[in-house]
């Protein structure tokens, strides 16, 4: 509990105009708690020794240290990676439903930024794409730091769209992907959540490390409505006249039927799942995300 | 079924508010945007339905809430039969008090009584309790409230038929009253069905009354005018003696109907036989003597019947009475100072009293002197009298003592002339001893002060004695002597004495006027012939009884012996010691003892329980309804506390406020699950 005093409230988040501002806040309060990245590799910078342990690669040790004291011990470095990283943001209509003080577009707006900021506070490349029924926004993965401001300025324009393909988006992604890299995909997953797995699963298969945020309002995870309402489909305007407190539960376990097998799959495809409710703290989520992706950042 | 507090059924339309608000509701609801209908529109098939069904059953059940309600707070209540019935009624607690006296038996009275009873049993209402009262003379049966309504009806229809007893109406009534301190219910009600009879209230206490709010209603059995004729009274003899000559019965015949009776024929009958007749004319309500002669000719009891006919109800025409014809008393009178003078003879005015004037006397006397007396004749003699006269040997004393062991009587009155001492010493029989003569000078007299009233001697001289005596025998009582009468001085006057199964009478003064002028006193005769009686004849028994009276016959028998008595007209009864009492039910002869010693007892009718003389119902209710009578109430207050009383104990309202209770949680859950 002792984080959740650190991190910033979704609706605090939301009353900040600007995303640069909103990213920073979320990544710097973040790693407030953090410092280090506590993956170790052999990258440039010198961190520690240790014992030499068999299997150990031989051009790790110190010959130096061996004349000296003759026994053997292995230079540990920090690690640094070349990581090009992917996020592909959805903006369909269903995305701009929010019954808080963020939607989930406004949310994953913020996540995305916030990503990256982070991974290229981390040196490493970020790219963006948007899409609702097709691609509408398609930025490269570059390093350098101008890059962050056209992404970020790009996501600030960033409006709710009309439905979702989010197969197509992936599959030319996975089309044009020249080397091994990361893939976000921030969605609400409403649509075709079968073809999308199985899209997210060949990306996983094809060397690259996959994460989903699947982002829902905390409406769609508990259906807490009162009186009977007609509900309007956001995406197609179809509309539907029920009594929450009658259907209620029936809704909460085709919805938990629903997240179950996101999950399941995610899972069986080593594509990393995360469900993030946008009342929940961002950067919680990306706190958990993180301890969950630590290995490989 | 029905309601306390009907108009909260107008709170049945509150039934239509959640209808209303049903319907009101119906309005499009308003529009949600939601990100996809995809969870939604899966669970429709399922639900919708089922979610329709739940809004009807909580629209039912709301409404059948608000229904329940009101129909608790209208405290409904479930009874028997119709509601007609249970607001014309009110419980009630009915006493009927049925005449079962003489005059019930007149023509069909008893059967219209039974059903009139019946049909008033009938007409009771569910929860009515009633009570019966059966009463003649006194209550003859009661038989307790009860709301068995068969019962009843057998009891009525078991009744016996009516007595002969003349009606008393305040121990009926008092009877009913004290059955009714224990009712159920508040309305209690007397119903009395008689021939109400004037002579029915007699004995009615006049400061009593029926207990507040007891109410009395008559029923007047009395039928169409009928002549009626009732024999009063039969004036005959008790006594009689042998070969008297002719006697006259005398009848005194009431007309107690409405009409005129032209011929009302009187017989006598004699043993069941009729012996003579006399015809007499009665107008309505009107009195005659009927003069019957009659003759006897031979020594016994004889049982004797007056009967009149020529009217329409023959219960009360019939009047029996018992006459004892026995043989002369044989009395032997030694005097002791016979005179020429026939005014100093004692003898003479002896015999004198027991002659007889103009008509039969009982007694048959031999008079003798001292010197002519004859112990041997005592055997032919019932009575020894003494009369100034004393034995002359202890041999005569000795003769008479065992005449009076032996059953014989008699009678000492010594005067001037008797000597005393040797009387007493020889006649050990004597209840006094005789010490001396005391003779009063100049004009000093004694009177007669003091008497048991209650002996048989004496009970029917009760008046002033004004017999003056200037001389007397100081004696000495024996033991086991009663003294009966004493002179002012406070010596006794005479003295009574039994020996074996014989009786003495010792009056210690001379019956002539040579020490009192008791001769000539008017109280002499009967005096001679009370004392007489007495000692010749057994204790008598009032032979005439009343229909109901309870006639002890404990005097008769002796511990552990048993006496039988047999009805003219109906078989044995046997009476013992331990249970002397025999009730006359019937009139008629009762033949009492053993054919050696019978007596005759004669039953009848009272004079008046054929009067048909009748007191307005109104003047009975008048005089016995209390006036401190709880108002009655109006139909509306007494049917609502009627209401009331049978809803209390249901609690309808209870359980239909459980149910709303259940049906409020019912309602809950079920607008949980379709709302939330």
């Amino acid at each position: 509990m002792a984080q959740n005093e650190n991190f910033i409230d979704p609706t605090v988040l939301g009353s900040l105009d600007n995303l640069e501002l909103r990213a920073r806040v979320v990544v710097e309060g973040f790693l407030a708690g953090q410092h280090r990245s506590p993956n170790r590799g052999f990258s440039v910078e010198f961190t520690d020794y240790r014992h030499y342990q068999r299997g150990d690669d031989m051009r790790h040790v110190d010959w130096k240290l061996y004349g000296r004291s003759d026994k053997l011990f292995i230079k540990q470095y920090e690690d640094e990676t070349n990581l090009r990283c992917h996020i592909l943001l959805d903006s369909s209509a269903s995305m701009a439903y929010g019954s808080g003080g963020m939607n989930k577009l406004e949310y994953a707006r913020t996540l995305a930024s916030a990503l990256a900021y982070f991974i290229m506070r981390q040196r490493d490349a970020v790219g963006l794409i948007t899409f609702d029924e097709g691609v509408r926004d398609y930025i490269p993965a570059r390093a350098r730091q101008p890059h962050l401001m056209q992404l970020l300025r790009t996501l600030q324009a960033l409006k709710p769209g009309t439905t979702t393909n989010i197969v197509k988006p992936l599959r030319e992604l996975a089309q044009n992907l020249k080397r091994k890299s990361m893939v976000v995909l921030v969605s609400d997953l409403l649509e075709d959540e079968e073809g999308t797995i199985a899209m997210l699963r060949q990306l996983r298969a094809m060397g690259n490390e996959v994460i989903v945020f699947h982002v829902l309002d905390p409406q769609e995870l508990h259906f807490e409505f009162g009186d009977s309402s007609e509900f309007v489909d956001m995406e197609t305007g179809d509309t539907h006249i029920t009594t929450p407190g009658a259907v209620r539960q029936s809704y909460l376990e085709q919805l938990q039927q629903y997240l179950d097998y996101c999950r399941t799959e995610c899972q069986r495809g080593a594509v990393d799942y995360c469900l993030m409710d946008t009342s929940k703290p961002l950067d919680q989520a990306l706190f958990t995300y993180m301890s969950r992706r630590g290995r490989r950042f | 079924m029905g309601f306390l507090a009907p108009f909260f059924l107008f709170g049945l339309l509150a039934v239509a508010l959640p209808v209303a608000i049903h319907l009101i509701r119906r309005e499009k609801p308003p529009r949600v945007p939601f990100a996809s209908l995809r969870f939604l529109k899966a669970t429709r098939r399922k639900r919708v339905l089922f979610q329709q069904i739940q809004q009807w059953l909580l629209l039912a059940m709301r409404a059948g809430i608000i229904a329940l309600l009101v129909f608790a707070f209208a405290r409904p209540l479930f009874f028997q039969g119709s509601i007609g019935q249970l607001m014309d009624g009110e419980p009630r607690s009915v006493v009927f008090v049925l005449d079962r006296s003489l005059i019930m038996q007149h023509g069909d009275r008893n059967e219209h009584l039974q059903q009139a009873v019946l049909e008033r049993l009938d007409g009771l209402q569910p929860g009515d309790e009633a009570g019966l009262v059966e009463f003649a003379g006194s209550p003859l049966s009661v038989r307790a409230l009860t709301t068995d309504r068969e019962t009843m009806r057998g009891a009525v229809s078991d009744m016996e038929a009516p007595g002969y007893q003349a009606p008393r109406f305040g121990p009926a009534l008092r009877a009913a009253n004290e059955l009714l301190r224990e009712a159920r219910h508040e309305r209690r009600e007397i119903i009395m069905l008689s021939a109400f009879q004037t002579i029915g209230m007699q004995g009615i206490d006049s400061a009593w009354q029926l207990s507040p709010g007891v109410t009395l209603q008559t029923v007047d059995m009395v039928g169409d005018p009928a002549r009626n004729l009732a024999i009063l009274d039969v004036r005959a003899p008790d006594q009689l003696v042998e070969g008297g000559g002719g006697h006259e019965v005398l009848a005194r015949i009431r007309s107690n109907g409405s009409v005129h009776t032209d011929e009302a024929r009187v017989t006598l009958l004699i043993d069941d036989e009729p012996v003579s007749r006399d015809t007499l004319s009665l107008a309505d309500r009107s009195e005659a003597v009927a003069r019957l002669p009659v003759e006897f000719e031979s020594a016994g009891q004889r049982d004797g019947e007056v009967r009149v006919e020529g009217d329409d109800f023959s219960a009360d025409n019939r009047h029996f009475f018992a006459i004892d014809v026995r043989p002369e008393i044989r009395v032997l009178l030694v005097n002791g100072s016979p005179s020429g003078n026939w005014y100093e003879d004692g003898a003479h005015w002896f015999e004198l009293a027991l002659s007889g004037e103009g008509v039969e006397s009982p007694w048959s006397v031999t008079s003798v002197t001292e010197d002519e007396f004859d112990p041997g004749e005592l055997s032919s003699h019932d009575v020894l009298v003494l009369l100034d006269a004393g034995l002359s040997t202890a041999r005569q004393g000795a003769a008479v003592s065992r005449f009076v062991g032996n059953g014989g009587s008699l009678l000492v009155a010594p005067g001037r002339n008797t000597g005393g001492t040797e009387l007493s010493e020889w006649l050990d029989v004597l209840p006094a001893r005789l010490r001396q003569a005391e003779a009063l000078g100049g004009n000093d007299y004694l009177l007669l002060a003091d008497r048991d009233r209650r002996h048989p001697v004496l009970e029917p001289l009760d008046i002033d004695w004004s017999a003056r005596f200037r001389g007397y025998w100081q004696s000495e009582p024996a033991a086991g002597s009663r003294v009966l009468m004493r002179f002012d001085n406070g010596d006794p006057a005479l003295i009574e004495g039994e020996a074996g199964a014989g009786r003495v009478l010792l009056l210690t003064t001379a019956l002539d006027t040579s020490w009192s002028n008791l001769p000539l006193q008017g109280l002499y005769l009967p005096f001679v012939h009370e004392m007489l009686d007495y000692l010749a004849q057994p204790p008598r028994m009032p032979g005439a009884y009343v229909a109901g009276d309870r006639i002890n016959l404990s005097s008769w028998m002796e511990a552990g012996e048993t006496l039988e008595v047999r009805h003219s007209e109906r078989e044995m009864t046997t009476l013992s010691s331990l249970d002397p009492v025999l009730v006359a039910s019937e009139p008629g002869i009762l033949r009492v003892g053993r054919n050696d010693s019978q007596r005759l007892l004669a039953v009848n009718v009272g004079a008046d329980a054929g009067n048909m003389e009748k007191v307005p119902g109104a003047t009975l209710q008048d005089r016995l309804i209390n006036p401190e009578t709880a108002p009655v109430q109006s139909e509306r207050v007494r049917s609502a506390q009627l209401m009331s009383e049978v809803e209390q104990p249901q609690r309808v309202w209870w359980w239909l406020l459980l149910l709303v209770m259940l049906l409020l949680l019912l309602e809950t859950r079920v607008a949980n699950r379709t709302y939330r």
